[in-house]
């Protein structure tokens, strides 16, 4: 063979090896799109349905009716609900124990917190506020067995925000008589809404430079602020506001008397763990509260 | 002694993502028991504070936020660079294991906060969305791991 179809041959076998690297590269660079695409298809799939689960969610929130206003209730109505709030019977009490009702935190080193030589119980709150509505029932039972509470008004949480309307009563006419304890209500905001105040709302009564001072230093900002003589704190709410929805002022009083019911479960059940702490620093009294079952159940919680 | 070969861009930027979750976590921790409340939310409380003090913000007794950190710090551990390069398929299992678990746990809290509370609380959603981008890069990461690895110039000259 010359030389000529020597270089030939060898120029023919070096572009068939040529072509099939191309073919291999190409078959690879293929298999490689194709799997880029499965990757961005399941990948960008996963998101997407993450993405889709959300946006319903906000869809089924934003497709809920509006809560309407809810209508004020009459003086009769007012006298009537504060009545079977303030007397719970102890066989209530003592049935439910702590129900389903949180606990609370304590406070370690701190001077108790006392008017008169009295304990004090200071709860700071919004009339606009659910959880503070949720609280406020249990409060009124809990201070009720140490003194007599009056002045107590009848409202609804604002209709804007969460667990909307729930009704509840209002501490800010309130006033407390008793031999064992000093309760400090104070409704810092009301219903009506203020973009400029914190929490958006109007302001209703001022606590005092003392009073936002212990907010300031025991309340993670947040309402309600329940401080028990300075031993014992609300952590967040004992129960949440749901047990409530849709009743009545008239129908929560009335089921507060009946132990088996989930208000009474939910209220009950937080006003045995509040007068379980307010006992401790009472000393016990008055005997008759603090040493019923109910009480003595509930501490545990504490 | 071999040298490590670098990270790509997907190791590398979901390493940062759990540093930032892991941080943003973190502040949310330290402001639940310090008590301080978050930066931005003192004044207009409404969804930050809500959503803290609901009662959905602790799950069996223990805050929300302290899942999140724990959740991120072993993220970080599993997705750190001597983990990436590890031939332990657990590894990769238990990433995406962990991922998936945390995806599941967002739409939970994210349920919470639109349905139960209706109050969106800023550090909690980056946190979600960091988590969603998490999710999304780790699927993208699962997706390719049945995939021949792309020819290095290395491996075509030997080839040759």
């Amino acid at each position: 063979m010359g030389n000529a179809a020597r270089t030939k041959a060898r120029a023919r076998t070096a572009g068939q090896a040529r072509s099939a690297r191309q073919k291999i590269a190409e078959s690879r660079a293929a298999d490689r799109r194709a799997g880029v695409r499965r990757r961005l298809l399941l990948a960008g799939g996963s998101v997407a349905v993450v993405l889709a689960l959300v946006a319903t969610l906000i869809a089924v929130k934003l497709g809920q009716s509006p809560p309407r206003s809810a209508p004020p209730a009459g003086a009769h109505t007012a006298a009537q609900v504060q009545q079977q709030v303030t007397s719970v019977p102890a066989a209530t009490f003592n049935a439910v124990g702590s129900g389903n009702a949180a606990g609370l935190s304590t406070i370690t080193g701190q001077p108790a917190l006392t008017i008169d030589g009295k304990p004090e119980v200071l709860y700071i709150g919004g009339e606009f506020c659910p959880y503070c509505a949720a609280e406020r029932w249990a409060i009124a039972a809990a201070v009720s067995r140490f003194g007599a509470l009056s002045g107590l008004s009848l409202i609804h949480s604002a209709p804007s925000d969460s667990y909307a309307n729930t009704p509840t009563l209002s501490f800010a006419q309130a006033s407390y008589t008793s031999k064992y304890l000093a309760f400090v209500p104070v409704e810092w905001f009301g219903e009506a809404a203020d973009p400029s105040n914190p929490f958006g709302h109007v302001y209703l009564q001022h606590p005092t430079a003392q009073e936002q001072a212990l907010f300031a230093r025991y309340g993670s900002q947040a309402i309600p602020f329940l401080d028990i003589g300075n031993r014992y704190i609300l952590p967040e709410v004992q129960y949440i506001p749901s047990s409530l929805a849709g009743l009545s002022w008239t129908q929560i009083a009335t089921a507060m008397h009946d132990p088996s019911s989930p208000v009474a479960k939910d209220i009950d059940g937080a006003a045995n763990i509040i007068t379980a702490a307010i006992c401790t620093l009472t000393h016990g009294q008055p005997a008759g509260v603090c040493h019923s079952a109910g009480v003595q159940a509930a501490a545990g919680s504490l | 002694v071999r040298r490590a070969q670098p990270l790509g861009w997907l190791p590398r930027t979901v390493l940062v993502l759990c540093v930032l979750g892991f941080a943003d976590s973190g502040y949310q921790v330290y402001t639940h028991f310090s008590g301080t409340g978050l930066l931005g939310c003192s004044t207009s409380t409404d969804p930050c504070v809500l959503d803290q003090n609901s009662i959905y913000a602790w799950v069996f007794g223990i805050p929300v936020a302290v899942y999140g950190l724990a959740f991120f710090a072993f993220m970080i551990v599993i997705c750190s660079p001597w983990a990436w390069r590890s031939r332990l398929r657990v590894i990769r299992q238990a990433r995406t294991a962990a991922v998936v678990t945390g995806m599941i746990f967002v739409l939970y809290l994210i349920y919470r906060e639109v349905i139960s509370l209706g109050r969106i609380c800023p550090y909690c959603t980056s946190v979600h969305v960091i988590t969603v981008l998490l999710f999304g890069l780790l699927m993208y990461d699962v997706a390719g791991s049945g995939l021949p690895r792309p020819v290095t110039a290395g491996e075509a000259s030997h080839g040759n």
